[in-house]
């Protein structure tokens, strides 16, 4: 009879159920994916880029666990919220504790396993629709790759079941332990803490230096090596946290004196932000943590992806050179934006390659000069045909224009009477350097396509620094990824985590609200009022992820050396991540209008 | 007693739950009533008699089936959305049973809410909440919070928000209802006081005895019905209980 009541007190809120179950689900499927990626060695070690790589991956997996804890916490408290009173009644009609403890064991446990079923044949496939996706769209290959891989789907089980298990037992102890009275009246009190002055001013400080530490660590990765991340991550946290309570709060209590406190809803809005807040601040802490890591592993992954074309200007003079280029090859270049174009005539014969001095003299061929150091420059210069004759057939560009399946031919800069004289297959070697390549690599693709249906020699050589470019791409293709998976991860952590604490405290608001409504506040005005309310609460720790991602990049200068740089661009990712995380708002926001404002009050 | 001197008149009220096609439950039976300006009226009615029905439908929070309501000359079943928010705000003031106090508010903020919903300026606001504040005797709680105050300083504070920006009628559903019998007393003293020199209507809705005696006169509502009326005229307090108290012996019968 029981079991009969609490199920039918679960229909009743079945679309809350939906959502909470929808989150869990999500959370497993995305810890699939993550546990797909860092139990699988074999496609680690394939596209590792450092040799940390492993180690980089490990900590991801610590991270997301820790988060994945923090997030069932707040689901379970979701969860909790919505049945203390349903409980509370089944006992105040004499239904026994031990018969409770049971239905809510039993309850969290099928709702969780549930959960995790669900996610791990949802992270299957999208395992398998992600591998795709980078294979079609961002021209990764990523080898070893697999959605389906067994240790992966038993970590993640035995995570989430061994979690929820914990979750259940938690609820057990917790409703077999509160009276019936509070269970009922369960709506939180507004508990309002002493704020001491003094004390806050010190945590403040205290907070401004551990954050300090925090970003210096972070800039200066190089000299701490891998000690800089874990001290980071505790530097800021802990200073994040003391910064919160210390600011926030005060910073509330002094807007609710001003005149524009009294305005309408505002003293509302900043009283229940005031208690909120404070409940808030280890939470608060957590999702500003999490929001950065999102941001700051998007927009490496991104920057990676944006900036390899001109990282790939430092590993040749040219972008491309097409030998004996015919009519088709002549239009696809015309369409290039070119910034430095020649035309060589070489006479090939055995092991040697001839090219004639006076046409070299004439056009000169374009040497890439680096500097050493730090900041890294890249400039082409000329030499003179003198000079060249000398330096010419070490150059490592200069030797890639005449290449067979076998060996580089060996250039040799003769007269112009000379090379007249030279017997062997002469060909046109035209070599082009672009302006952007990132703009013309769709063109370039093609013209690389064409000369290697051309000549049957591996071309690898010959075509510059397009070639590096595409190489490159596979290279760093570990790194992209995994940023772009990491920042998509714990931004959908991050925000449900924010959601299910938000979601959890609606029940209590539902009684605010229809006080308000029986004061005569307009639909409107509760409408804007809770709008701004939760979007506060999203953009503290918004605002503090910024912060911290703006600091925290330095930590990848030593990875992406000049002319990269972990700051290039970074605009319009904020601008999607932002997009993303506003979407979450905009679901909670109407999840929390629709359990909060008073029925009578919708048109 | 002149239909233009009326801040509330009531006229063929009633309303029936349920669809058409389900089974019906008429809560309000023609129900007609007047309250003039500056009166001091009580409903009287066991549970279910349908008082707090009424109630909720003088102050716009649930919609008659039927009849019309005039509050201060506005027709109450006319009105949609904002008007009816804005009328709740403007023409009426409440005093709820559970104080319906805001606890992440201080009592000041709490007061000054229906201010606020205005628009008004903080410096009228101040002022407004410091006189209210000391016709209540309260303004020593100001800078507190609801869960620092007792029963019936809370209740003090509920009737201050509810009086401070001079809504055209006040009404009460069981005002008294959780406060000991001392605060019980306090409170409805405070609101003859408010009533009398404020000359500020007020309608109290109570199945307690004591409390409508200090009424000047009170409707007796059964099944949906209004079923007898009395007045106080000149009676003293104690004497009117009397009457109340004989009145309900017979009217409950």
């Amino acid at each position: 009879m029981l079991g009969k009541l609490a199920l039918a007190g679960i229909k009743n809120r079945r679309r809350d159920y939906l959502v909470l179950l929808a989150g869990l689900t999500m959370s497993a499927a995305i810890f699939y994916m993550f546990a797909n990626l860092a139990t699988n060695t074999a496609f680690i070690k394939a596209n590792a880029v450092t040799s940390s790589a492993s180690l980089i991956f490990g900590f991801g997996a610590v991270l997301l666990i820790l988060i994945t804890i923090v997030y069932i916490m707040y689901a379970n408290s979701f969860l909790l919220s919505m049945r203390r009173h349903d409980y509370g009644l089944f006992m105040m009609l004499g239904a026994k504790r031990k018969r409770i403890g049971e239905l809510v064991f039993l309850e969290t446990l099928i709702l969780g396993t549930v959960a995790t079923v669900i996610g791990i044949v949802l992270g299957l496939l999208m395992s398998k629709f992600l591998v795709g996706f980078l294979l079609d769209n961002l021209g990764l290959h990523l080898a070893h790759l697999v959605a389906f891989y067994v240790p992966a789907i038993i970590a993640t089980a035995v995570l989430y079941v061994g979690l929820f298990i914990l979750a259940s037992l938690f609820n057990l102890v917790h409703l077999t332990r509160t009276t019936v009275l509070k269970l009922l009246h369960s709506d939180e009190q507004a508990n309002q803490t002493q704020v001491k002055p003094f004390r806050q001013a010190v945590a403040g400080v205290l907070g401004l230096i551990l954050l300090g530490i925090g970003y210096w660590a972070l800039a200066a990765i190089k000299v701490l090596q891998t000690a800089a991340i874990p001290l980071a991550l505790v530097t800021i946290t802990l200073g994040t946290y003391l910064l919160f309570r210390a600011t926030v709060l005060m910073f509330i209590r002094s807007l609710r004196k001003t005149a524009w406190a009294k305005k309408h809803l505002n003293s509302f809005l900043l009283g229940q932000l005031n208690f909120r807040v404070h409940n808030y601040t280890r939470m608060l802490t957590i999702v500003s943590l999490l929001f950065a890591m999102a941001l700051g592993a998007i927009t490496v992954g991104s920057g990676y992806h944006r900036q390899l074309p001109m990282m790939a200007g430092n590993f040749g003079a040219y972008t491309i050179a097409v030998h004996d280029k015919t009519a088709q090859e002549q239009r696809l270049i015309d369409r290039l934006d070119i910034r430095h174009q020649a035309t060589y005539t070489q006479k090939r014969q055995g092991k040697m390659v001839y090219y004639n001095a006076a046409e070299l003299a004439k056009e000169p061929f374009e040497q890439l000069k680096m500097t050493t150091g730090d900041n890294v420059k890249t400039s082409y210069v000329t030499e003179s045909i003198k000079k060249f004759q000398k330096t010419g057939p070490t150059d490592i560009d200069f030797l890639g224009l005449a290449t067979t399946s076998q060996r580089m031919l060996t250039p040799k800069i003769v007269s112009a009477s000379q090379f007249a004289k030279q017997s062997g297959k002469t060909t046109t070697v035209t070599t082009v350097r672009v302006k952007d390549l990132q703009r013309d690599t769709p063109t370039i693709k093609k013209l690389a396509k064409l000369e290697r249906q051309r000549f049957s020699q591996p071309a690898e050589m010959t075509i510059g620094s397009y070639q590096s470019y595409e190489m490159m791409t596979g290279f760093f293709g570990g790194l992209e990824f995994m940023g772009y998976f990491l920042g998509i991860a714990f931004l959908a952590m991050l925000a449900s985590c924010l959601m299910f604490k938000i979601l959890s405290g609606a029940p209590g608001d539902q009684r605010r609200y229809r006080m308000l409504y029986k004061m005569g506040v307009r639909y409107q005005l509760m409408r804007s009022g809770i709008a701004k309310e939760i979007g506060i609460l999203f953009l503290i720790p918004g605002i503090m992820g910024i912060i911290d991602v703006l600091f925290g990049l330095q930590m990848f200068k030593p990875l992406m050396q000049s002319p990269m740089s972990p700051y290039l661009g970074i605009g319009s990712t904020f601008a999607i991540f932002l997009g993303l995380y506003a979407i979450y708002y905009l679901i909670t926001l109407v999840l929390y209008w629709r359990i909060v404002l008073p029925k009578g009050a919708v048109k | 007693m002149t239909t233009t001197n009326a801040v509330v008149s009531v006229a063929g009220l009633e309303k029936t739950y349920g669809k058409a096609n389900e089974r019906q439950y008429q809560a309000l039976k023609d129900i007609n009533f007047q309250v003039a300006k500056g009166e001091f009226v009580g409903i009287m009615g066991a549970s279910g008699s349908g008082k707090t029905t009424l109630l909720n439908m003088l102050s716009t929070l649930d919609t008659p089936t039927k009849g019309d309501v005039i509050v201060n000359g506005h027709d109450v079943t006319k009105m949609r959305g904002n008007q009816l928010a804005d009328f709740r705000a403007e023409e009426v003031g409440f005093i709820f049973q559970d104080f319906n106090l805001l606890e992440s508010l201080t009592a000041e903020e709490n007061i000054g809410l229906p201010l606020a919903l205005k628009g008004t300026s903080s410096r009228v606001m101040d002022q407004a909440i410091h006189e209210v504040a000391e016709t209540l005797s309260i303004a020593d709680l100001l800078q507190k919070y609801p869960a620092e105050l007792s029963g019936g300083q809370k209740q003090r504070v509920a009737a201050a928000r509810a009086i401070v920006h001079h809504p055209s009628i006040l009404m009460g559903d069981e005002p008294t209802g959780a406060l000991d019998s001392t605060s019980a007393r306090e409170l409805l003293d405070l609101l003859t006081t408010i009533n009398q020199k404020q000359a500020m209507s007020v309608l109290l809705v109570t199945h307690d005895p004591f409390s409508a005696s200090f009424c000047q006169r009170i409707l007796f509502i059964k099944d949906g019905q209004i079923g007898s009326e009395l007045r106080r005229e000149n009676q003293d307090r104690s004497a009117f209980y009397q009457e109340i108290l004989n009145e309900l012996g017979t009217f409950n019968e």
